[in-house]
């Protein structure tokens, strides 16, 4: 509470589930850099968590383009990360039964081909149906996808995988040999942990810039669209379909658009984690994956894209939060200690985790954590500047509180 | 003769299909919902009669190869599946505000919840229950039929639970209820319906055959945490296939699809045109069917999307019956 009286007009506008997130994120970070510092957490994990954490964010913001806008319900987000995962591990990969050994940049377009080929085939059929039609189908049809990754062999390597995928960078001038040319720096903070930075940390650092590209150019496309008259249609389709084709929209071709769209982004993020993760398996298309990103989404707030950068991060914070549980050791007995893990699995944990959230925040906050602010009457938009005053239009009938 | 085999095979997962797709039928038409922890509820089911007939043992007597105590586990089974879904209802689905897509994503996260406190329980890995493999019956092996006297078990407890079934809804006060309701909620609340009475009925119908389902799949293959959510998109595929919310509709799609389903390695028997590769490039000389048996779910998903596309309301229609 303290922090509330703190001077700025930034922090004044934010309205309190804003202020508690920002809180949040400000300690979440304080503890990383503090871990990092400790040399507890390797700077190159770090950075591998970061980009799975951007990865996340894209593939939000491209449910969200296609949910938050337009009110698609798509569960077929496995299969368009997995194509475009498979595109580029397939150009690129030195054990790919096809192609192989192509520059990264090749694979990434054909990747986005694949999806958009992909989205509209899955489309054509569902994108007519009622919604909870179009989750059933879309989830049937992403099986289908993920069944002939794993069972043509001569195409995909089936269970095998891809592996001998190049980093990203490969081919590209300077970028190409910036890990290696990069020297290897000790930096000693604490006596006795000093944290080493390697080529592996450069490549990882250059893989989050490449993450922080790919979702800031995505961002910046969807908001410039989500603005845009297009957008407009897109939102009126989502408030009442009806609506929009009364007044002349060909509401199924703008859905199509839509979903090609988000799909394209999902397909990046599956080309990214082709190149971060540098094998690529049909396990990567397993459902889970469409429900972590429903659960990001859901979680940050339909609509908004803050809100599924903020899912995403939480997403990958209980993914790779959970697999510290496995070190963790419990004392046991008093005089000789031993020491015994969890005497649980903790796979099970991180489902038992997610599933609760989904419980949680569809109970007590459906709207999600962050759901868009600059909206006036939902979903049409005011857009431009922020309201002047805090405690003003529709925000604290959505906040559900009042600021004093 | 291998045809014989299949249908036979058919007609016992067709009996699993069949008393799940009830269960989701019943609650798509009267919770008015997309239940996707329908599948994980099975699960429940079939972990119930497990821990019930590993406590109890084989009580000696029965039918079928099957001890008299595995009958109790499998009562006990759909009891705990009924108990946990009725539960689920009122602490999660009863008190929430967000119209059916909302529920349908809840649902999701119970489905989760369920699947992750089995494998908590009794880990990830596959178990059977703790009954000696039987040998296929032997008169019917001459006719290429290889099935066990615990399949017929199957066949024969699904058909007695869905004629029990018909004769609720066509018979008895409750089953008209039921079949208003599931006709249209409004008329049946105005015209003195207690719906939240039904609406417990349909949960309790449902999450038992579910659990009869639940444990016969584990007598069927092995029990894991996610057969029944692997399950699911199947059961779907039938419900679809027979119209949702009609409870008839479920047993004749759940009947096709488990037939479609186990009747799959035909395709790659038949060839068709031997000879047409030697008239036309680029073609094989067999074009057979060659899709084998690891795509028998993916017909199942096409054939569900193809009849959303063609009926929606399913070849068994709108509204007729519960």
């Amino acid at each position: 509470m303290s922090l509330r009286s703190a001077p700025g007009e930034f922090w004044g506008n934010l309205t309190k589930p804003e202020q508690g997130v920002t809180v949040l994120i400000g300690a979440f970070a304080f503890l990383l850099f503090i871990g990092l510092v400790t040399g507890w957490l390797g700077p190159t994990y770090f950075l591998y968590v970061v980009g799975l954490a951007g990865m996340y964010a894209l593939l939000s913001f491209g449910l969200n383009s296609q949910w938050g806008f337009t009110g698609l319900i798509n569960f077929s987000v496995a299969a368009f990360f997995g194509v475009g995962a498979y595109g580029a591990a397939l150009m690129s990969g030195n054990t790919s039964p096809i192609a192989g050994d192509y520059l990264p940049v090749f694979g990434l377009v054909v990747a986005l081909i694949l999806a958009a080929v992909l989205a509209v085939l899955i489309g054509v059929p569902t994108l007519r149906l009622r919604a909870d039609y179009l989750a059933i189908a879309s989830l049937g049809l992403a099986e289908v996808v993920r069944l002939v990754v794993l069972n043509e062999r001569e195409w995909t390597n089936g269970s095998a995988g891809v592996r001998g995928i190049p980093s990203f960078f490969e081919g590209w001038p300077l970028l190409a040999t910036f890990p290696s040319a990069m020297p290897g720096l000790e930096i000693l903070i604490i006596p006795g942990s000093p944290i080493v930075l390697d080529s592996s940390f450069w490549r990882a650092l250059l893989n989050v810039a490449l993450v922080l590209a790919l979702a800031g150019g995505s961002y910046a496309v969807l908001k410039r669209a989500h603005r845009s008259p297009w957008g407009r249609v897109l939102r009126t389709i989502r408030s009442d379909e009806d609506l929009a084709r009364a007044l002349g929209k060909n509401t199924y071709s703008f859905k199509m658009q839509s979903f090609v769209l988000g799909s394209l982004i999902m397909a990046l993020a599956g080309v990214f984690y082709a190149h971060l993760n540098l094998y690529v398996s049909p396990g990567d298309l397993d459902p889970i994956t469409t429900f972590y990103v429903w659960v990001a989404v859901i979680l940050g707030g339909s609509g908004s894209n803050r809100g599924a950068l903020f899912g995403g991060i939480i997403v990958v914070a209980i993914r790779e939060g959970t697999r510290f549980l496995n070190e963790i050791m419990i004392p046991v007995g008093i005089s000789p200690v031993r020491y015994v893990p969890l005497p649980f699995d903790v796979a099970p944990l991180r489902l038992l985790l997610i599933g609760v959230i989904i419980i949680l925040v569809m109970r007590f906050r459906p709207q999600g954590v962050l759901p868009p602010q600059r909206e006036l009457i939902w979903p049409s938009s005011i857009d431009d500047a922020a309201p002047e005053r805090p405690d003003s239009g529709v925000r604290d009938v959505k906040a559900g509180e009042d600021n004093e | 003769m291998a045809l014989l085999e299949y249908l036979a095979n058919g007609l016992v997962f067709s009996s699993i299909i069949v008393l799940g797709s009830i269960g989701l039928s019943l609650i798509y038409s009267i919770a008015d919902f997309a239940n996707f922890a329908h599948g994980d509820t099975m699960t429940v089911g079939a972990y119930g009669a497990f821990v019930t007939f590993g406590a109890i043992g084989g009580i000696t007597g029965g039918i079928l190869s099957l001890p008299l105590g595995f009958f109790i586990a499998l009562l006990v089974g759909m009891v705990v599946a009924v108990v946990v879904a009725v539960i689920t209802d009122r602490i999660i689905y009863e008190p929430l505000d967000v119209g059916s897509i909302g529920m349908l994503i809840t649902s999701i996260g119970v489905a989760f919840v369920y699947r992750a406190i089995i494998q908590m329980g009794f880990g990830a890995d596959f178990t059977r229950y703790d009954l000696p493999t039987l040998r296929p019956i032997e008169w019917l092996i001459p006719y290429g039929i290889r099935i066990t006297e615990h399949d017929v078990a199957i066949v024969i407890t699904a058909a007695v639970l869905v004629v029990g079934l018909h004769l609720l809804l066509q018979h008895t006060d409750l089953g008209r209820k039921m079949r208003a309701m599931a006709d249209n909620p409004d008329l049946a609340r105005v015209s003195g319906i207690r719906t939240d009475r039904v609406k417990l009925v349909a949960w309790v119908i449902g999450a038992g055959l579910a659990g009869a389902g639940g444990v016969f799949l584990g007598l069927f293959n092995q029990l894991a945490p996610r057969m029944g959510f692997n399950l699911l998109l199947i059961i779907f595929a039938a419900v679809i296939l027979g119209g949702i919310g009609s409870v008839y509709g479920a047993v004749l799609g759940g009947f096709l699809i488990g037939m479609i389903n186990q009747l799959t390695p035909i395709l790659s028997d038949i060839r068709l045109l031997t000879d047409f590769g030697s008239y036309v490039p680029y073609v094989p000389d067999s074009v057979g069917i060659t899709i084998g048996i690891e795509y028998a779910n993916a017909i199942a998903f096409v054939i569900m999307v193809a009849v959303l596309l063609v009926r929606p309301n399913g070849i068994a229609g709108d509204g007729e019956g519960a």
